[in-house]
């Protein structure tokens, strides 16, 4: 395998574009509000269907539920394995394939995040998938199931990788092994 | 029936990956994450010992050799890729028990994930995420030879079981098959592959003799749970060879190489959503338990032949966390009622170890 980068020349988006919530005293609860469309920075992506109508006064309630957003802002200022550049700015990370899910028993509730590696064959993609879960894991309570999977389409061994993704077992062993978590440590480092 | 909750301890303060209750005697093996083993006494849940410093990383399963009561013997397997074996002995001077390491076997190349002693207690199988299953032999007190390497499966193995009766070993993969394999004219050969799993096998385990739903006339079974969230049940169709112990067969195909013919007679109701982690077969009611990610204990029971139904479930069982490994035990506590009586041991990701009851409602 080279050193040289898998991919010399990613995509950057501009820091200014990407979604955050406003630094309001009072949170909006629907993130779409607050968040910068993803068909403003991704041409592919389908426009959302914005919807204000209706549900306003419906959930005063606290604590406030962990939203896409706030597993965004998690995982958003990690940093890339091999460039200087945080996930969100690649967009390798998005906010619109990341999903919270509340499971039938009540309690438990599951967060789907799909991520995408910069091109279809980033050896580093099984190291992105396991410092995403690593982040998650240390981050969220222990009711939330963390599903990391790699976007369909996304890497020429997707199916592959989020089987390894997706086994308790691997990914558990995996963070028992000192280079692999050298280089989720570097990943997370630059997270504020 | 109603599954109830009798005991509940921190055993560890990490994850416990699984449980094994000693088959004849009142102790209790732990494998957590946090590199070593306990044993719990099922009398009263106090945890007896701790064993370690014999591994480096995640001890990952325990199994209890069958026929040692005098001095039991425990093999653990680890995520350092060896396997060890731990013996309890009385020292003569305090006439104190204590555990001793005993041996070290060394040889997988990467993670090992389960340990399973023969039913005789004279070999031991281990299977690791370097794709391979070992045989090992114990030749005399603490000697163990390997006697075969069996690299049929093409992934990661991740579970490992023995016939109760037959020399037949199975185990499941990551590739999503079931091999079986039995000792040939002159090696272990894979004399079966189970296809039917559509995801990574996690956990196999033979129907007890002693079951009430065992037949022989119909033939042994294996039940298998997947990361496709499902429990099937195998059932054996015919055998031959060496190692069966059946004496109908025509003396021409004896020593000719063994054949096994399986096939998949039951996928058991869909109970769970995630991950199904373990399965046991009880040996006093023929009942299966399951578990699995999705923090569910679930009882099924065999109605009619080969027709399961979900006679208990448990959901949140450990809370918030996943429960990887259930397994039926014999009831030692003050309250037990009769010697048949039986409670369920589960372990998760927090450490805990819960005891169940299961009461008619």
């Amino acid at each position: 395998m080279s050193s040289e980068p898998a991919n010399a020349n990613p995509t950057i988006l501009n820091l200014s574009d990407l979604p955050t919530r406003k630094a309001t005293t009072s949170k909006p609860k629907n993130t779409l509000a607050s968040a910068t469309p993803a068909y403003l920075y991704d041409p592919f992506a389908a426009v959302p269907d914005l919807d204000f109508s209706g549900d306003s006064e419906e959930d005063d309630e606290t604590p406030e539920p962990i939203d896409s957003q706030e597993i965004f802002d998690l995982v958003a200022t990690m940093c890339d394995p091999e460039h200087p550049i945080t996930l969100g700015e690649l967009a390798v990370v998005n906010l619109d394939h990341i999903w919270i899910t509340d499971d039938d028993n009540g309690l438990t509730k599951t967060v789907r995040l799909e991520f995408t590696p910069t091109i279809t064959h980033c050896h580093l993609a099984t190291v992105i998938g396991l410092g995403l879960v690593v982040r998650l894991q240390q981050s969220l309570p222990p009711k939330y199931r963390i599903d990391v999977r790699c976007r369909e389409g996304t890497h020429t061994t997707d199916a592959q990788l989020n089987k390894q993704l997706a086994d308790k077992e691997r990914v558990l062993s995996a963070l028992e092994n000192e280079t692999l978590m050298g280089l989720v440590g570097k990943m997370i480092e630059t997270c504020k | 029936m109603k599954l109830t909750q009798l005991a509940s301890i921190a055993a560890h303060p990490d994850r416990v990956w699984q449980v094994a209750p000693h088959p004849t005697l009142p102790f209790l093996a732990t494998a957590s994450a946090d590199k070593s083993s306990k044993i719990i006494s099922l009398l009263n849940f106090n945890t007896l010992t701790t064993l370690d410093g014999g591994h480096k990383r995640t001890v990952r399963s325990v199994a209890w050799k069958p026929n040692t009561e005098d001095e039991p013997v425990l093999a653990t397997g680890s995520f350092d890729y060896n396997a060890g074996i731990w013996r309890q002995f009385e020292d003569e001077a305090t006439e104190k028990k204590d555990w001793q390491f005993l041996v070290i076997l060394e040889g997988h190349e990467s993670e090992m994930k389960r340990v399973a002693w023969s039913a005789g207690g004279s070999f031991l199988a281990t299977c690791s995420r370097d794709k391979s299953v070992w045989v090992w032999e114990e030749m005399d007190d603490d000697n163990f030879e390997t006697v075969a390497v069996l690299q049929d499966h093409t992934q990661d193995v991740k579970c490992v079981a023995w016939h109760p009766e037959d020399v037949l070993l199975a185990s499941g993969s990551y590739d999503n098959n079931i091999m079986l394999y039995k000792e040939g004219s002159d090696d272990w050969v894979c004399v079966k592959v189970l296809e039917g799993h559509e995801s990574t096998v996690w956990s196999l385990e033979f129907e007890p003799l002693k079951s009430p739903k065992y037949s022989e006339e119909r033939g042994s079974r294996l039940v298998s749970c997947s990361d496709d969230f499902t429990v099937k049940i195998w059932t054996r169709t015919e055998q031959t060879g060496l190692g069966s112990g059946g004496g109908q067969l025509p003396s021409i195909l004896r020593g000719s190489q063994p054949k096994e013919e399986w096939e998949c007679t039951a996928t058991l109701p869909k109970a769970h959503s995630r991950s199904v982690y373990s399965v046991s077969w009880s040996k006093v009611t023929g009942r299966i338990v399951s578990c699995g990610g999705d923090g569910k204990i679930v009882v099924y029971e065999e109605a009619e032949d080969n027709e399961w139904k979900i006679v208990a479930e448990v959901g949140l069982a450990h809370g918030a966390y996943e429960i990887n490994c259930v397994a039926w035990s014999t009831r030692y506590d003050k309250d037990k009622r009769g010697e048949n009586d039986e409670i369920i041991i589960s372990s998760c990701d927090d450490g805990k170890v819960n005891f169940w009851v299961l009461d008619e409602e």
